[in-house]
């Protein structure tokens, strides 16, 4: 199709959304955990440790990378705790990234909604919170986590949101 | 000579070595031995019984005791054939061809009508292309047995490649004939094949209006309706019924738009090949045009229209055909269409276009202008966009340029390996091979399964040397079970692997070293043309027979695959280097041992030796203690490759370069390697024809002997041999003289023996025709005045006399020059016979600042 066409009808719009804006979650694995060390390394200023990525590759459907037109831009890694004065799970995301450039695409978004259902269907409604410690003042970050459900608990300055708790909680 | 009666056993014993055979064809070799031991205790010198032992023996992995015995067999029984057949086995087995051949010869003065004999040699000798026995052989055959189509088929072959069309086609149309009194049903396709392969025959006798009318007449039977249309387009075209050709070509193109062929047949169809003037171009242009509109899925159709357009009209379609690719994300689109940057003004163009795109998607997500609301380009199209710029000036080789725009990519999604590995070969290209190997390194981390990054990687490392990162890295994906993952490269005839190997040990001088790969590489090439022997008689029998003269003809011309050539030409400079050596120490260009006194040279090898021996004790100790697989690993004695370098340099260095003038007749570089060999040979008038042969091949232009470097060498080359004639003339009929020091061997005649009259009338006519001046100084004096054309021929013409200053134009024009060119002068500035270090450094100066990356001048 042609840039220039002042009214590009609907259709063509979709389908071109189809074929160029290709999203998808992908596994994490010892192969390709390569890609979310040199993701991170852009994202965030602070550096993981070797054995943080030979952790994450063990968090099975807890850990996930974003892909784009199967580019790798984007990952989520959790590791799971338990609540204090309880038998229940939380899960802590540890980190949560898209490059820059893909962006307010819903990638970000599809990687945690991926988390929050893992744990809503986890064994036993064993999982009872999911934690993220923000490092960032961004307000479009915390906009972004108010968005799918979190809300900040007590003076931790945790963003936490509930895992299958009735709705009145 | 033993008694006829000699041979027959009692009717016991008799029955008994007849089970024999029949043990040898079922495979059960141990029985077999265990029998035939059994009769030789009443008949000790049966000799046919000997020869069976011998065989069973080696295929008891006794092969010595069976030769032994199979000798002696056949001295007891000279008239037996089955002792000849048995020998002929023998030598077969050990791919001893042509020594076979004649053992079965003999076997068949014994027992003329033995189809097994005959059958087994007439494949030997369709192995050897010893054409005119295979016909004859082919010829007892089908007199033997006149209903099997095999023979027939094998005879029409073999009259084929005699290049017998007619006696071919008869015997091919006589075999017709009686297929229809046949009444069992001939299978379509084995039927379809033999008609379709006797079109080929008479398409290649020339007759083109001849193959023709017979491809009309076969339609009905044809089963490749496929290759049956492409045979019509190609006989059309051949005689020059273009319209008819033109029809043929668009409904083939119908089926596949794809390919590559069918176009180019449209194209010749409409005489539109070769260099086009305007009006052609337009017309060619008009033909894609409408392609374009007919087979809108065809790559190729898109790309092609942009080798014909111009100006304006190639702004437009280049964008038409970068956009949607840039979108889409295709990796291989700047290769697609580097082949354009032949036409500057068109590279140019492409480069403005992309930096466009680039400012363009950058400020609006859009390749031109505003984007409509929701008709925003991908994220990716920015990254591609820089990855093919980044492509674009590494091509330019405008390093620094390349390498900004990589590391924008990069930054911008550094998940993409296809970015990694770009910027690897930038730095490569740039000068920098380690910088290069670690980001290939990179690469590879991010995606650990691709295979391909993963050998890409371990070439990098071999180019730096690192040959123990290498090994680590490339057995990361051999077969994990083999007991040595090293050795599985080498079954699975793994060529790049050796080749790049090859190269790391003569940079660090391991010459031994690099002529075991390279003969390595030699005997993966022998090992596939052996290959070929089973589909002697595969092919007839499943009457593949097209596919089957595809195959004769692809393994005649097997070592003029790039792989073979390479390791050749690197093989011959190895033996010459190695062979020069001892005259004057230190020039060679292979050795590591460069400039180290002759003793010292001795006792590092003594100590490599050492080392060798000792480190193949080790792991002989490990295959002990370890498990099967490993015992059944050759333990390589030889890890050093010594025993190449107790060999006859010249001799092996010969073996190479003919195969090279052969099969690559037609490079530059060959030939001028063959004189170089042949001159110290002493084989002047060799030499002599591949001088000349050299210089003809250098006055016409072609992409392979393009590079400026082939007319240096060939200067020195020529001057090289010339001035060995002229010793060789002054040499008296004198004994040669006792070998020097340095020449344990008197296998080197380093003296050329005295030549014959006729060979120096000879070879000073055609000298002087070929030099056009009386003296190899004159000749350089001659050539200096022409070293303006490259900084190769300077720095040639400067090594062989001629006054340092010619070369000083160039050396102040060093961004002019390619990397390589630039580190070839720094070399010959530096080295003996200049050896000028004022010169030397300030050229690396200037050397420095044209290419900031390059390690060599840091
Ligand atoms: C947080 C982050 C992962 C979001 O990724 P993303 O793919 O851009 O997010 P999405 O596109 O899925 O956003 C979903 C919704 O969140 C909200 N949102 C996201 N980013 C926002 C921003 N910068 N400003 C306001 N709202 C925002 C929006 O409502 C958005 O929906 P919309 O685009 O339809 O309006 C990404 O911004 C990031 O990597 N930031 C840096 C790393 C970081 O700080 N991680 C946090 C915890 S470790």
């Amino acid at each position: 199709m042609t840039t220039t066409d002042p009214q590009p009808d609907v259709e063509a719009k979709n389908s071109m959304q189809a074929k160029y804006f290709r999203k998808a979650l992908n596994d994490l694995t010892p192969n390709n955990v390569g890609q979310l060390k040199a993701l991170n390394e852009v994202i965030f200023t602070e550096k993981q440790s070797d054995d943080f990525y030979k952790d994450a590759v063990k968090s099975e459907e807890f850990a996930k990378l974003a892909l784009f037109n199967d580019i790798c831009v984007g990952g989520i890694t959790t590791t799971k705790e338990t609540v204090e004065g309880s038998d229940k799970t939380k899960v802590v995301i540890t980190t949560l990234g898209v490059l820059n450039a893909y962006r307010r695409m819903g990638l970000g978004a599809m990687l945690l909604d991926h988390i929050i259902t893992q744990s809503e269907e986890a064994k036993d409604k064993a999982i009872s919170e999911i934690h993220v410690n923000l490092q960032t003042k961004d307000e479009g970050v915390l906009a972004f986590f108010k968005g799918r459900g979190f809300a900040a608990k007590g003076s931790s300055g945790a963003l936490v949101r509930l895992i299958n708790a009735p709705v009145s909680a | 000579m033993p008694p006829k009666q000699g041979r027959e056993l009692p009717s016991k014993e008799s029955a008994l070595f007849k089970a024999i055979l029949k043990l040898y064809e079922h495979k059960q070799y141990k029985r077999g031995l265990k029998q035939a031991e059994q009769i030789l205790k009443k008949f000790p010198e049966h000799g046919e019984t000997q020869a069976m032992k011998g065989l069973f023996l080696s295929h008891l992995n006794r092969k010595e005791e069976g030769y032994e015995f199979v000798k002696k067999g056949l001295r007891n029984d000279l008239m037996s054939h089955t002792c000849w057949h048995v020998y002929g086995l023998m030598h077969r087995a050990d791919k001893n061809y042509d020594e076979a051949i004649k053992c079965y010869v003999n076997a068949l003065k014994f027992d003329k009508e033995n189809m097994q004999i005959i059958r087994d040699l007439s494949l030997l000798q369709i192995q050897m292309r010893n054409y005119e026995g295979y016909n004859e052989t082919r010829h007892t055959l089908l007199s033997l047995r006149p209903t099997n189509k095999m023979y027939w088929v094998g005879l029409a072959i073999s009259y084929h490649m005699l290049q017998k069309y007619d006696t071919a086609l008869n015997v091919l149309s006589a075999f017709e004939e009686s297929l229809k009194e046949q009444t069992d049903n001939v299978p379509d396709y084995e039927n379809s094949e033999m008609l379709m392969y006797k079109n080929l025959v008479i398409e290649e006798s020339g007759d083109y209006q001849k193959a023709l009318t017979h491809l009309e007449e076969i339609r009905g039977k044809v089963v490749d309706k496929r290759g049956w249309k492409e045979a019509k387009a190609r006989h059309l075209l051949n005689l020059g019924k273009l319209a008819q050709s033109e029809v043929e070509y668009r409904q083939l193109l119908d089926q596949n738009a794809d390919c590559h062929a069918y176009l180019e047949g449209l194209l010749k169809a409409r005489g539109l090949v070769g260099d086009l003037d305007g009006t052609q171009l337009e017309k060619a242009q008009r033909l894609m045009n409408e392609l374009g509109l007919k087979y809108p899925r065809s790559h190729i159709i898109k790309r092609t229209p942009l080798k014909y357009v111009k100006g304006e009209a190639f702004h437009r379609m280049l964008d038409e055909y970068l956009q949607p690719m840039l979108r889409k994300g295709v990796p291989s689109l700047f290769v697609s269409i580097k082949d354009l940057y032949t036409n500057a003004e068109k590279a140019k163009t492409v480069e403005e276009v992309v930096l466009g795109y680039k400012n363009s998607l950058k400020a609006n997500a859009s390749f031109s202008g505003k984007a409509a609301d929701g008709a925003e380009e991908p994220p990716t199209a920015y990254l591609w966009v820089l990855y093919f710029l980044a492509q674009h000036y590494d091509y330019k080789r405008e390093t620094k340029k390349a390498l900004e725009c990589i590391d924008e990519a990069l930054a911008h999604t550094p998940t993409l390996v296809e970015l990694l590995m770009t910027k690897a070969r930038i730095l490569k290209h740039g000068g920098d091979s380690e910088a290069a190997m670690k980001t290939m390194n990179k690469a590879r981390e991010i995606d650990l399964q691709d295979r391909f990054i993963n050998s890409k990687c371990t070439k990098y490392m071999l180019r730096n040397d690192k040959m123990e990162d290498a090994e680590k890295t490339i057995t990361l994906f051999t077969r994990s079970e083999s007991a040595d993952p090293l050795a599985d490269l080498t079954d699975m005839q793994c060529m790049w692997f050796a080749l790049e190997c090859a190269k790391s040990h003569v940079r660090k001088g391991e010459v031994g070293r690099a002529l075991k790969r390279l003969h390595q590489i030699e005997q993966h090439f022998c090992d596939i043309y052996d290959d070929q022997f089973d589909f002697h008689s595969y092919s007839l029998r499943k009457m593949t027979l097209r596919a089957y003269i595809d195959l004769l003809r692809v393994e005649d011309r097997l070592r003029g695959h790039p792989f073979f050539y390479e390791a050749a030409t690197i093989a011959v400079r190895t033996y010459i280097a190695l062979y020069d050596k001892p005259k004057h120490a230190g020039s060679g260009g292979a050795g590591g041992a460069e400039g180290l006194s002759e003793a010292d040279r001795k006792k590092a090898e003594r100590k490599a030796r050492k080392a060798a021996l000792k480190k193949s004790g080790e792991s002989a100790a490990a295959t002990e203690t370890s498990g099967t697989a490993a015992a059944n690993a050759k333990v390589d004695k030889d890890v050093d490759g010594t025993k190449f370098l107790d060999a006859n340099y010249l001799d092996e260095a010969e073996k190479f370069a003919r195969n090279l003038l052969t099969m690559s007749g037609d490079r530059v570089e060959a030939h001028i390697l063959g004189a170089q060999v042949y001159t110290r040979k002493h084989k002047y008038l060799l030499a002599l024809k591949s001088v000349k042969r050299a210089y003809a091949l250098l006055s016409k232009p072609s992409a392979s002997n393009a590079s400026p470097q082939f007319a240096a060498d060939l200067h020195v080359a020529a001057i090289e041999f010339w001035n060995a004639v002229n010793a060789a003339k002054e040499q008296k009929a004198a004994p040669v003289p006792a070998p020097t020091k340095g020449q344990e061997t008197a296998q080197y005649p380093t003296q050329s023996p005295p030549l014959h009259p006729t060979v120096v009338t000879l070879l000073d006519e055609e000298i002087a025709a070929l030099f056009k001046v009386a003296t190899p100084a004159a000749f350089n004096t001659e050539f200096s005045k022409n070293a303006v054309s490259s900084p190769e021929s300077a720095l040639a013409a400067a090594q062989s006399g001629a006054p340092i200053t010619i070369l000083d134009s160039h050396c102040s024009d060093v961004k002019r020059m390619s990397l390589q060119t630039a580190i070839s002068i720094h070399k010959g500035l530096s080295s003996s016979p200049i050896a000028d270090r004022t010169r030397a450094d300030k050229f690396r100066d200037a050397a420095r600042t044209a290419f900031p990356t390059a390690t060599y001048f840091k």
